[in-house]
């Protein structure tokens, strides 16, 4: 696959719980009951990345990027920052599987991670535009802010699917 | 989470007792030699995750520990896709290597799962009087990261970072490479040590 960033270009690889934000390529790798989430104002061509694994944070605040209710405030703020009106930026999301089908039965973690990631979303009047959520299979995310807030999703049978 | 160099001798020796149980099983059923590694012991913060398992296709069965302490973390057979494939060939008599993996394959990599962990377990019970009981097993062929990553989530404690114990069985003849990990919580790791520090006082 040609890599229209270049050689040179920067790129963030984002474990469980981080976050970035910028102009540069940012990559989760294996999401399977967590979010990979993107936010991206395409007027100042930024966007910001994160990995959520739970979906409260039940008073921590010692890892913002890890729990959906602490995530997504930190990251508009963040954007805000940089001049972002919340108005402009448009969301994407990946993940939420539930990997193994007899632990999901009891505690469907991924479902729950991305009801509460839609929740705040609508709270801060974000926009949705796609998501890939669900079901019983791991994920990969390519977020490419410098090309149109691209976003890539690979599987593990090597498809990739652009949302 | 910090342990003592007495403290990780002591584990890698129970994790070394409870794999080579279940290595005498993986061989019976193989017909053939299993060797096995020396059990390792990885702390590991979840951001870093990636870095211990990442993007491989592997099947993964897991078991939630239960038993004297009910939900004690997880016990996982771990084994790359290939190495999957050869296994269920070898056990079921085929050779095609490039094939889609179906509900035979599916069962019996959770018959491998079940019988490798339940000797593992047994073993380990024996050896500190303290019983975890696997639960029904899961499986999951797909990214190791996602699966493992599931798994981390689904943890009672909220974590940073997950401590575990590895050792790599290998079958050379047919070409097998798997692995067993313990991810104990915390509880559960507290209640190994303890018994475990016991255990060297009174000898």
């Amino acid at each position: 696959m040609s890599d229209p960033a270049g050689v040179n270009a920067q790129m963030a690889m984002i474990g469980i719980g981080e976050y970035r934000v910028g102009s540069f390529q940012m990559v989760t790798i294996g999401l399977g009951s967590c979010i990979g989430l993107t936010l991206y104002d395409d007027r100042l061509r930024v966007g910001a990345m994160v990995h959520i694994m739970l979906p409260d944070s039940a008073g921590r605040k010692d890892r913002p990027g890890k729990y959906a209710d602490t995530a997504i405030p930190l990251l508009l703020q963040e954007l805000g920052a940089l001049g972002c009106k919340n108005r402009n930026i448009v969301a994407k999301m990946a993940g939420g599987a539930s990997m193994f089908e007899y632990f999901g039965a009891n505690l469907n973690i991924g479902e729950r991670n991305a009801e509460k990631v839609r929740e705040f979303l609508l709270t801060e009047h974000i926009k949705l535009a796609a998501e890939d959520t669900g079901g019983k299979v791991g994920r990969s995310v390519t977020f490419l802010p410098a090309h149109e807030g691209k976003v890539s999703v690979r599987r593990a049978d090597g498809t990739i699917r652009d949302i | 989470m910090n342990l003592s160099t007495v403290q990780k001798d002591a584990i890698q020796e129970l994790g070394n007792i409870g794999a080579a149980h279940a290595a005498t099983t993986l061989s019976q059923m193989l017909g053939s030699s299993v060797e096995m590694s020396v059990p390792g012991i990885s702390i590991v913060d979840i951001a870093r995750l990636g870095e211990y398992m990442g993007e491989e296709s592997a099947a993964m069965v897991a078991f939630e520990l239960q038993g004297d302490i009910p939900h004690g973390g997880f016990i996982i057979f771990y084994i790359t896709r290939e190495s999957a494939i050869r296994l269920t060939n070898t056990m079921l008599g085929l050779t095609e290597m490039n094939r889609p993996m179906n509900e035979m394959d599916q069962s019996a990599l959770l018959e491998v799962g079940n019988i490798m962990v339940s000797a593992f377990l047994d073993a380990t019970a024996e050896l500190l009087g303290f019983v975890m009981l696997p639960s029904p097993p899961a499986l999951s062929i797909d990214m190791a990261h996602a699966a493992m990553q599931s798994l981390i989530a689904q943890s009672t404690d909220d974590v940073d970072e997950v401590m575990l114990f590895s050792t790599e069985l290998v079958c050379s003849e047919h070409k097998i490479d798997s692995d067993i990990i313990l991810m104990p919580e915390h509880k559960t790791l507290q209640k190994i040590i303890v018994l475990l520090e016991n255990m060297m006082k009174s000898t």
